[in-house]
């Protein structure tokens, strides 16, 4: 049995384990061309392809048909490099705590990068004591530009936090930088 | 001298249907590793590959980057599988799920290898379906943060926090088993 | 024209015709109308093809959606950014981080010479993370310091190896003057000489 160690090492040894190759059922390559020459059949016989077929049929065309479809495709805008620093492994998260004064809200929440603004449900729910709302939750390393979100549709900057220069929308936000403790 | 994707996707859009052949038998198996292990068994899995190569195959027109159909292909699985993944209620998760399977497996194992393995199974299969994905993405598909953003449509951030919620969790599972 | 070229001319149009949809980036989804994200699609691609960090980008349309703003003003705020990123990112160099990126962008959105930001990249090398340095660079700045006081206070905070938590110190302390009515270079100004030195900052700036 695997020896527990490091943190890594456990890691390490189920990404091995999962990373072996897996081999499917001999017939299915069969099966799928099976399914794709159904659908091929069913396109020809509404003369999808009948166009391109007639023109690969003369030399000529056919070798300036594949430059312009290689020409339009590359046309289409690659993919560049990654941005640089991008960290190998996940980042780590560190604890932040969000705090704001507003003895007369009604509930208070703090969106921003690090959770979609609130898009997918992420929203952070700060919690009251006697009007000083809270909340603290793990971010990931890095610089982030969020909002206090305030009875759902006031949106107010972090008045402790340094401004985002951010008047796109109108609305004010803050930025946040979490620094790498592991570094 | 062995054709290239974008070569064979040309082909497939000239008529040239049995290059799609090629295709599949490039990324089967990869594509496979992923599935299994993201539903949890070999039924939905093949499935899910399938209907990708199907669905691949009948927008290949749309694929805007050949060279990169691979990547392509993996979105449309990716997507699949969280489709199979929700429908899915009745199989459960046996990643081991014929005799054969078995057999084949301790002729090629030892024993503790495959309960080893079983363990690890057992251990993603206790992750939510969003950690499960960020974690098979990233580690057993190494794919960079920026890619997995693509594929999946959810934010870097969030997707760094599944998968070190992932880790963590199958870390304190299997540490559980081994000293039950 | 030959007719030779006149063939490649035609078939170039018709496979343009034929050419596919852009691929939607699944992110943006269907929350904005289709010419807005289509050009939102094509500007996250042109990013990518630069080099630039595509999520910043994604969380400024994400920002937009949540604020309820509309499909145009949301694109304008994308290309707005994409441009500012693009600039940040000549004038750091290759070895800048892709959060260093963004917050040299913002500090250029509230008016900072790009120049200015290389100068103390180079200035600083490697040594340390100009992250948060822009991020109050652009804070102090957009409180209404002038860009040459702003600039000189997180050059020389930065040449005299003042750590993160003496900076965020510097942009709270800075922020707070000015609210109290003091004239925000006076206040700039001030506050730079008081925050202690870090390791002094006297060998010659590294090669990049």
């Amino acid at each position: 049995m695997p020896e527990w160690g490091e943190r890594h090492t456990t890691l390490e040894m189920i990404v091995q384990e999962l990373q072996r190759p897996v081999r499917l059922d001999e017939t299915f390559e069969r099966r799928v061309m099976v399914r794709v020459r159904r659908l091929h059949a069913e396109r020809r016989s509404r003369g999808w392809i009948a166009i391109a077929s007639r023109i690969t049929h003369r030399p000529g065309w056919a070798a300036a048909l594949a430059a312009s479809v290689v020409a339009v495709v590359t046309l289409g805008l690659l993919r560049g490099r990654p941005a640089e620093g991008e960290r190998r492994g996940p980042a780590p998260l560190e604890p932040v705590q969000f705090v704001l004064v507003a003895p007369d809200a009604h509930s208070v929440a703090v969106v921003g990068d690090f959770n979609d603004w609130g898009l997918n449900d992420g929203a952070l729910i700060a919690t009251n004591h006697e009007g000083v709302w809270s909340v603290t939750a793990p971010v990931p390393a890095g610089v982030h530009r969020y909002a206090f979100l305030v009875n759902g549709k006031q949106w107010v900057a972090d008045p402790s936090a340094p401004r985002a220069s951010d008047d796109d929308f109108g609305m004010p936000s803050s930025a946040l930088v979490v620094e790498d403790s592991t570094r | 001298m062995e054709s290239s994707d974008a070569e064979l996707v040309t082909r497939v859009l000239h008529g040239e249907v049995n290059a799609y052949g090629a295709l599949v038998s490039r990324y089967r198996d990869r594509y496979a590793r992923y599935a299994v292990h993201m539903l949890g068994n070999r039924e939905d899995a093949e499935e899910a590959l399938q209907d990708a190569f199907t669905r691949a195959y009948r927008s290949l027109a749309r694929c805007e980057e050949p060279e990169r159909f691979g990547a392509w292909l993996f979105r449309i699985l990716v997507n699949r599988c969280r489709t199979s993944g929700a429908r899915r209620v009745r199989r459960g998760r046996t990643f081991v799920h014929d005799e054969a399977a078995l057999m084949r497996a301790s002729q090629e194992h030892p024993a503790e290898q495959t309960m080893w393995r079983e363990e690890i199974e057992r251990a993603l299969g206790e992750l939510n379906a969003d950690q499960r994905e960020a974690f098979l993405l990233k580690y057993v598909e190494e794919l960079g943060y920026d890619e997995m953003s693509e594929i999946t449509g959810v934010g870097v951030s969030a997707l760094k926090m599944r998968v070190m919620r992932a880790c963590d969790r199958l870390r304190t599972l299997l540490r559980e088993v081994h000293s039950a | 024209m030959n007719r030779s070229a006149r063939a490649v001319s035609a078939l170039a149009l018709a496979a343009a015709a034929w050419a596919p949809a852009r691929a939607q980036d699944p992110r943006i989804g269907n929350r904005l109308d289709a010419p807005s994200r289509a050009a939102l699609v094509a500007l996250l691609d042109s990013a990518r093809a630069q080099g630039i960090p595509v999520e910043p980008l994604m969380q400024k349309v994400n920002q937009g959606v949540a604020i309820g703003a509309d499909g145009p003003r949301i694109v304008a705020a994308v290309r707005t950014l994409t441009r500012e990123m693009a600039t940040a990112h000549r004038a750091l160099g290759t070895v800048a981080t892709a959060d260093e990126i963004q917050a040299a962008a913002s500090a250029v959105h509230a008016g900072v010479p790009a120049v200015e930001l290389g100068k103390i990249k180079k200035q600083s090398g490697l040594r340390r993370s100009l992250t948060l340095p822009f991020t109050v660079l652009a804070d102090i700045v957009s409180r209404g310091v002038p860009v040459e006081a702003g600039v000189n206070a997180i050059r020389s905070l930065v040449g005299a190896g003042a750590k993160d938590t003496d900076i965020n110190n510097f942009q709270r302390t800075v922020s707070g003057d000015i609210e109290k009515g003091a004239p925000p270079a006076a206040a700039a100004e001030t506050r730079a000489k008081a925050v202690p030195a870090g390791k002094p900052d006297d060998s010659a700036p590294q090669q990049l």
